[in-house]
């Protein structure tokens, strides 16, 4: 049984003439981590915003080939016409490399995603903003100041309420861009088990720096070289 | 050697800064100065509430005074949409080679001369207020605002584009992959976040509307009542001096513009004060 949720077949992205991927064809797998490896500078983030669209912000970025997402259980392209940019970044979720929570209050963060979708009724607001904290492990430390400002908690804090923040709109999808490497050992020990435990309700792509951390939580890691994905072995 | 460089270069910025501000000072003293007969024995109150009638020796400018705040409130109320909606416009919704021309023609715009904008008010503007409601001469406080509003949009539009471009690019990034539209990323991330660069470009613009002569002196229609209707025609502080300037230098009633200008420096810095008092309101409302 065919058990993908992503499919892209034969990917081209440049970026003002300058070629980053040259025909990538691959398919993810539902519930599965998989990470993105490779050197600097060679579109490893370019390709994770291939699957959201947001690279369509970026001047001078062209795109060509066909990315699918498999929603209630058929295939849709990302790139048609019919389909609903703002309903896609809420399939798919996006966590970036430097913590980006906004200069607002923790609540307001969380509700943030929830107002853009519509949802107005408070006691459902208040309910999805504490199962997603709960769900980053990160309820406990911001229960009792939920006013405060979102820029008061540390950098491992403010990437947990960055991924709750994601998965308060329950995504298909999560892409992390390189979501530890501003963060010291500890905290990035925790991003770590929350990745792991966000396996169980979606996808998850990672782009990472650190094979050690690749081998510890990783299902499957892909080497992007020269414009193309190649499968790679992870060593445990 | 690089530590007294430093030094040299940073006494040489206060000195800038310190001019700057004793300029400005200076500017209010010699206007109390030349207007001390007038201030003498509290007549200085009574100026801003008597009627304008040199003949009878009567000074006052309650007529200026309300002149003044009504059109630069009124071109206020007309340059701020219009200058949101371009800035909004140019910073996220334009294309690239589109808003640079934009950008250009607006920068242009600063630099147009006053009295340009004048002959098009008295050319057509007045004539189409004029045929248009049918009352008077079309020389009136609508027409003034119309125009100045005009003035006063370039300033902020260039004001509120760099405050919008001011706003950290990652939460526009974090807005954008959590699903905001352009338009829901402006209302809620940018416009909250470019509260300051929007309240000086208010300022900026309201001194300048505030400070104008030429454009209410050509079509504001000079009348010296205080105006009850947007069709009545209307005097400002500054195009009153402008007017009453021609005077004999010794006569009270050059000297009463002295205290014009007293007064036009005054509600200059009432009107700074209120928009930066309602600036900080706005955005802790905002951040909360």
């Amino acid at each position: 049984m065919d058990n993908s949720i992503i499919k892209i077949t034969d990917l081209h992205f440049s970026y003002n003439g300058l070629k980053v991927l040259k025909g990538v064809t691959h398919s993810f797998e539902k519930n599965t981590l998989t990470a993105i490896t490779g050197p600097s500078g060679k579109g490893k983030s370019t390709f994770l915003t291939t699957l959201n669209r947001l690279w369509e912000d970026v001047p001078g970025a062209a795109l060509q080939g066909c990315v699918e997402l498999k929603i209630a259980e058929k295939w849709r392209d990302v790139y048609a016409s019919s389909m609903d940019i703002a309903a896609l970044r809420r399939m798919v979720g996006m966590v970036f490399q430097i913590p980006n929570p906004l200069p607002m209050s923790i609540f307001r963060n969380m509700a943030f995603p929830l107002k853009l979708a519509g949802v107005k009724e408070k006691d459902q607001v208040q309910a999805k903003v504490q199962e997603a904290l709960e769900r980053a492990f990160l309820w406990d430390e911001v229960k009792d100041r939920l006013h405060s400002s979102a820029l008061e908690l540390s950098g491992g804090q403010q990437q947990r309420l960055c991924i709750a923040r994601a998965l308060i709109l329950e995504p298909m999808v999560l892409l992390f861009d390189e979501p530890t490497s501003s963060l010291d050992y500890q905290a990035a020990g925790m991003i770590e088990d929350l990745l792991v435990s966000l396996k169980e309700s979606c996808t998850v792509l990672m782009v990472s720096h650190y094979l050690d951390q690749v081998s510890r939580i990783a299902d499957s890691r892909l080497e992007l070289a020269d414009g193309k994905l190649l499968l790679s072995n992870i060593s445990r | 050697m690089m530590i007294n460089r430093d030094k040299t270069f940073k006494t040489a910025l206060f000195i800038c800064a310190a001019a700057s501000a004793l300029a400005t000072l200076l500017i209010f003293g010699f206007l109390l100065v030349f207007g001390l007969p007038l201030f003498k024995g509290g007549q200085f109150f009574l100026l801003l509430g008597r009627p304008w009638a040199p003949g009878q020796g009567m000074y006052g400018f309650l007529p200026m005074i309300a002149g003044t705040a009504a059109i630069s409130l009124l071109s206020l109320v007309v340059a701020f949409p219009i200058s949101l909606g371009v800035s909004f416009f140019l910073h996220s919704l334009a294309p690239a080679a589109l808003g640079k021309i934009l950008k250009r023609l607006v920068q242009f715009m600063t630099g147009v001369p006053t009295v340009i904008y004048g002959f098009i008010g008295v050319f057509l503007l007045v004539p189409l207020i004029r045929e248009m409601f049918e009352n008077g001469s079309g020389m009136c406080v609508l027409s003034a605002s119309l125009m100045l509003g005009l003035l006063i949009s370039p300033t902020m539009i260039l004001f509120f584009s760099d405050g919008f471009a001011a706003v950290d690019k990652k939460y526009i990034q974090a807005a954008r992959a959590l699903g905001a539209t352009r338009v829901q990323t402006l209302l809620f991330v940018v416009l909250p976040n470019a509260w300051r660069g929007l309240m000086t470009g208010l300022i900026m613009a309201l001194g300048r509307a505030m400070g104008d002569t030429l454009i209410a002196l050509m079509i504001a229609g000079n009348a010296v009542n205080v105006p009850s209707s947007l069709l009545d025609p209307a005097r400002t502080l500054t195009s009153h001096i402008a007017l009453v300037s021609a005077a004999d230098y010794h006569s009270m009633e050059f000297k009463s513009i002295f205290a014009c200008g007293v007064t036009l420096y005054l509600l200059n810095a009432a009107a700074v004060i209120a928009i930066r008092r309602f600036g900080a309101v706005g955005k802790d409302k905002a951040h909360v």
